[in-house]
């Protein structure tokens, strides 16, 4: 009888084929592998057709699902072969690493907020770097990998990797903490069970780091004493499709590796001296219009094999394969290896799982869904544009705004190119994370139509922001929840009948409007929408004038964009009734002469837009407004208001323009003066080509004037001379005042 | 010490070349006067086991060197790329004086450089007398690397015109020089390769045709990445010439250097050191090598017109004279740095009236 420990990194080629070698000379009769023991059932599955690594293994807490933890395997995960060489022999094979059900717990009592702990054994410092750095590396990751994934000829190698684990815990034994000690404690408890079921040859698979301490037992009674008494937690497992991208580092997971694509290869071709590699990089090039011979390949395997030598390794390794992918194919530029990191070294790979394996209800109804729908989980992102109009389309778009609804963030809707309502463009992408997601949302109903609606109605209730109500209805409607769509409405409506606040009643107006546009397509009932947004269009008319007094300059700047969206709505709408009511509102601004400056411009531009007042009172109030009494700050608000946006406006409408002209014309150099950083001012929210067409409309618009001017030449004192009689004749005294315009 | 002004690198550091030939055990490429990672270690410095320090040519990431030399070893030629002054033709001069032993054999480019020399030239004189004959051909060097299995160097290789360029194609690809009018031909003997330097700063230089790229790697040599690597560069390198140059003066402070190194730094990022100012870049590189030299200037005018220790008047004509390319736009970016950055810092107000008294 004999345990047999193998000390492994938890993703690498070379530990992998290690370890699947040993076994297959070993012969062993059970294998034991550090992992969570509640998922021992679903070790069944390993061999199945359908489960394709790189798969996780994830465990949570039914009661707060927030709480997981990940156990992911690519196929060259040594953990994964040796569950499947288990498999394949019929030979019992057990996760033997301290269960979920005490770590929750003991997380749990630890913080009372559980924060989502680290996938599998966190290396907070790596250890390995200390022997890395006495054998010459910089990386601890590079030592590893030369010293152990990338060698073929691996006689002893699990006597070489406990020896140095053996060392290496003598200098850290800080390292070991409480943790550490009762997951190793646990792993010799097993150990010891199957000794005792009289295994004869047990192989034991699990991080190096623990390799030393499963080889010298400590009595057993030591051991129980210390696992006496652990809390306890419900946990539930269950199989996930992984994606390449979550095993590497960069996505945080803190036992990955720098290059899930490259050890894939490694794991496929341990024999490729750069060749195979180097080809592929070539056809990736070339397909994004790279010019790469078959020659520039040859040379680049020779450089990387000439690095290797010089560097004294057997082969070239992916540091030395991409310097001479810099050098030979790239001509030194360093910014197309960001396309080989992605594609290649990374690469996007996403694993799949049965469809029989035991799932969460929901889970299962969106897997149903996808599949009906066509929609493939894929872990690149992929771009749909959906025709609402038809059925199918309709579906997808209904499913993906569900799951939005319920927070699982699967699609991300894009603005959609064209015109018309009708269409969608959603980018799906699936990030391993998202089960988790759907996990958590398990609660709330069985299907996705119960889960969405019974969510939302408790989004509804519990939420008193106006706006925030409004945004949940305009996500319902495409969403087709009549249930959920029901009670947000009733609840809108109360909301804004006791709503005091006339900023939050426009704001939540673009989202009822666009709802009401949605109806044509989605066959909603819209009817129910509109009539909430009339008595509320109606609130905000009566309220608005009072409101849009006694301001702050930031308050009343503030609420010039609520014109605007208000203004857009109403227009949209394009009921007369409403838009009576609207201008009348603006009227009312414009004349009171305690408006906020920029509102009361804002409000004269609107309804000049819509022609609604005359030339002359347009002239006037312009005129009244920019008088030299005012208040200069409050005349250049008053002229930013008017002008809010209309740079391209001014260009269009001449009347608008020759308004300006005009004023601007009349005015004396004093007042030109006083007037001139007011102007500057309003102008300089225009965009620099607007100005300079403004710039040069004028500048033709003085030609043509000197024009006129030469033509109805005035000889002033000629002119002078008359004034008198004509001042007679319209019954004016000489001693009132000149003519103001001269 | 010679009367030589500059000596070949081979002949400077004949000692450390000496002792890697000896000390070395690995395989050497044939024709090789040591193995390729002696060329490393006498490029990115080292200790010998016998005690023997090797000091640094190229201070900066070993890995690029090690790409360097493998390429060498492979026949591809090398190709060295990158903004003016950062060691692309030291580190060519240096790679070869360790390879060969010879770092003569130099064509340098320029926008008159022709065929004949690179190829070969006739000797007029006996071609008329003699008609057309091995001994009527100048050798280029070029050719004579090939005959003698060594490396050629061309410098700047862009400004060479097109069509002179594609005469190197049959040279490294074939690795043979034909003579038609002899009806003979160059073999090149193993151990021939060629080093090129091109600089990507210079505008209207003749791009490689796409051929000619395919016959080289290429090697880009960065700006130094850190404040301290720079430093180090510019220590080094002003030592040595102050050992050639008999300089009476005082060792350069470290301070004074760190400064210099400072100013180009910021200037050429366009970014103060701190990362909390933007700058407006002159239209000059300045590289590490003018960094150097503006210390070297210093150290001079400190030697003869000064009290022999170098300070901030010493530095301030050399400092100006390198960031001023353009007399009217650089001049503002100048000053802009000047009393933006400069002004401010305590401890640099000597630097700030040393330059106003310059007048820039």
């Amino acid at each position: 009888m004999s345990v047999h420990i193998l000390g492994i990194r938890h993703h690498g080629p070379g530990s992998a084929r290690n370890v699947r070698a040993y076994l297959e000379a070993l012969q062993p009769d059970i294998v034991l592998v550090e992992g969570p023991p509640e998922a021992d059932p679903l070790l069944q599955w390993v061999g199945h057709d359908q489960l394709q690594p790189p798969v996780a293994i994830l465990a949570y807490e039914p009661e707060t699902p927030a709480h997981s933890a990940f156990y992911p395997f690519a196929t060259y995960s040594p953990e994964w072969q040796a569950i499947s060489y288990a498999r394949s022999r019929n030979i019992p094979v057990k996760f033997m690493d301290l269960p979920l059900t005490h770590v929750f717990a003991l997380e749990n009592e630890k913080q009372p907020e559980p924060e989502v702990p680290p996938a599998t054994d966190a290396h907070h410092f790596d250890p390995t770097a200390l022997l890395a750095t006495a054998d010459g590396y910089e990386d601890a990751e590079a030592w590893w990998d030369h010293m152990f994934e990338y060698r073929r000829h691996n006689e002893d190698i699990f006597d070489a990797v406990m020896e140095s684990m053996e060392l290496l815990r003598e200098e850290l034994s800080s390292r070991n903490d409480s943790m550490n000690q009762l997951r190793e404690a646990w792993m010799r408890k097993l150990i010891r069970q199957a000794e005792k079921e009289m295994y004869t040859e047990i192989a034991v698979v699990c991080g190096a780091w623990h390799a030393p301490a499963l080889k010298h037992m400590p009595p057993a009674k030591a051991d129980n004493e210390l696992m006496k008494g652990l809390p306890k937690t419900k946990v539930a497992c269950s199989w996930t499709p992984w994606t390449f991208e979550r095993l590497s580092t960069q996505s945080g997971y803190r036992a990955g590796i720098t290059s899930p694509g490259w050890y894939m290869h490694k794991w496929e071709h341990p024999e490729d001296n750069g060749t195979r590699w180097l080809t592929n990089v070539a056809r990736l090039f070339r397909e994004k219009q790279m010019d790469i011979s078959t020659a520039h390949v040859m040379e680049a395997v020779r450089l990387s094999n000439a690095l290797a030598a010089m560097r004294a390794l057997p082969m070239p390794a992916l540091e030395e394969l991409n310097e001479a992918t810099v050098s030979v194919l790239c001509n030194g530029d360093t910014l197309p290896m960001q396309l080989i990191r992605q594609q290649l070294i990374v690469s996007n790979n996403i694993g799949a799982v049965p469809d029989d394996v035991p799932k969460a209800p929901l889970q299962a109804d969106i897997e149903k869904h996808q599949k009906r729908l066509r929609l493939p989980l894929t872990a690149d992102y992929k771009d749909y544009q959906l025709d609402l109009r038809e059925t199918n389309d309709l579906q997808r778009s209904i499913l993906l705004h569900r799951l939005q609804l319920l927070d699982i963030n699967w699609g991300e809707q894009r603005h959609a190119e064209g015109k018309g309502t009708f269409k969608e463009q959603w980018r799906l992408q699936w990030e391993p994370a998202l089960a988790v997601d759907v996990i958590d949302k398990s609660c709330w109903g069985n299907t996705i139509t119960d889960a969405a609606n019974a969510y939302v109605t408790h989004m509804a209730t519990r939420n008193r922001q106006l706006k925030d109500c409004c945004r949940l209805l305009e996500n319902c409607i495409p969403a087709d929840l009549p249930e959920a769509t029901a009670t947000l409405i009733h609840s809108v409506n109360n909301m804004a009948a006791t709503n005091h606040d006339v900023v939050q009643l426009i704001d939540v107006l673009p989202p009822l409007v666009s709802i009401t546009r949605y109806g044509n397509v989605r066959k909603t009932d819209a009817g129910l929408v509109l009539d909430i947004l009339e008595s509320i269009i109606t609130r905000i008319c009566i309220n608005l004038p009072a409101a849009s007094t006694h301001l702050s300059e930031d308050a009343a700047t503030a609420l010039l964009d609520q014109y605007y969206a208000m203004n857009d709505a109403v227009q949209t709408l394009s009921n007369p009734r409403l838009i009576t009511q609207w201008q009348q509102a603006l009227h009312k601004v414009m004349n009171d002469v305690q408006s906020a400056s920029c509102l009361a411009g804002y409000a004269t531009r609107l309804l000049n837009d819509s022609r609604e007042l005359s030339a002359e009172t347009l002239l006037q109030t312009f005129s009244v407004a920019m008088s030299v009494s005012n208040d200069p700050t409050a005349a250049a608000m008053w002229l930013e208001g008017f002008l809010k946006g209309s740079g391209t406006l001014l260009l269009v409408d001449d009347s608008l323009f020759a308004l300006l002209r005009n004023w601007m014309q009349q005015l004396e150099e004093e007042h030109f003066m006083q007037a001139l950083p007011l102007l500057r001012r309003a102008f300089s929210a225009f965009s620099t080509p607007e100005r300079r067409q403004i710039g040069e409309k004028i500048k033709q618009g003085s030609t043509s004037t000197t024009v006129t001017n030469h033509d109805t030449y005035l000889h002033t004192e000629r002119a002078v001379k008359g004034i008198p009689v004509v001042m007679q004749m319209l019954g004016y005294h000489l001693t009132q005042k000149k003519p103001e315009n001269a | 010490m010679s009367d030589i002004l500059r000596q070949h690198a081979e002949v400077l550091y004949a000692t450390e070349l000496e002792a890697l030939r000896t000390q070395d055990h690995d395989k050497r490429p044939f024709n090789w006067s040591m193995s390729p990672q002696s060329v490393v270690t006498y490029l990115t410095g080292g200790t010998l086991k016998n005690g023997l320090e090797i000091t640094p040519k190229y201070i900066g990431s070993r890995r690029l060197m090690e790409i360097a030399v493998a390429t060498l070893a492979t026949d591809r030629a090398l190709l060295l790329y990158g903004l003016p002054g950062t060691a692309k033709s030291w580190v060519s001069e240096h790679l070869a004086a360790a390879i060969s032993g010879d770092s003569t054999l130099i064509v340098q480019g320029t926008a008159g450089t022709s065929e004949e020399s690179i190829r070969y030239g006739w000797n007029y004189a006996r071609l008329l007398s003699e008609g057309p004959s091995e001994r009527a051909i100048v050798e280029t060097p070029v050719m004579r690397a090939m005959r003698d299995g060594k490396i050629a160097r061309i410098e700047e290789l862009t400004r060479i015109g097109a069509d002179v360029q594609d005469t190197l194609i049959t040279i490294l690809s074939e690795k043979s020089l034909p003579i038609p009018e002899l009806n003979t031909e160059v073999q090149a003997t193993r151990g021939f390769n060629m080093i090129a330097t091109a600089n990507n700063r210079d505008k209207g230089v003749n791009d490689l045709s796409s051929a000619l790229k395919r016959r080289f790697n290429t090697v880009i040599l960065p700006v130094p990445t850190s404040i301290d690597e720079e430093i180090d560069i510019v220590t080094r390198r002003v030592e040595s010439f102050e050992k050639v140059m008999e300089l009476p003066a005082e060792k350069p402070a470290l301070q004074e250097i760190r400064r210099i190194v400072t100013i180009f730094r910021e200037l050429r990022s366009g970014i103060t050191n701190d990362g909390k100012t933007k700058l407006k870049s002159p239209t000059g590189t300045l590289s590490t090598a003018e960094a150097i030299s503006v210390v070297n200037n210093g150290l001079a005018l400190a030697a003869y017109f000064g009290d022999g220790r170098l300070n901030a008047a010493d530095l301030a004509a050399g400092i100006i004279g390198a960031v001023i390319k353009d007399p009217v736009q650089d001049k503002l970016v100048w000053q802009e740095y000047l009393e933006t950055v400069v002004k401010p810092r305590e401890e640099w107000k000597d630097i700030y009236r040393a330059c106003r008294d310059l007048g820039a």
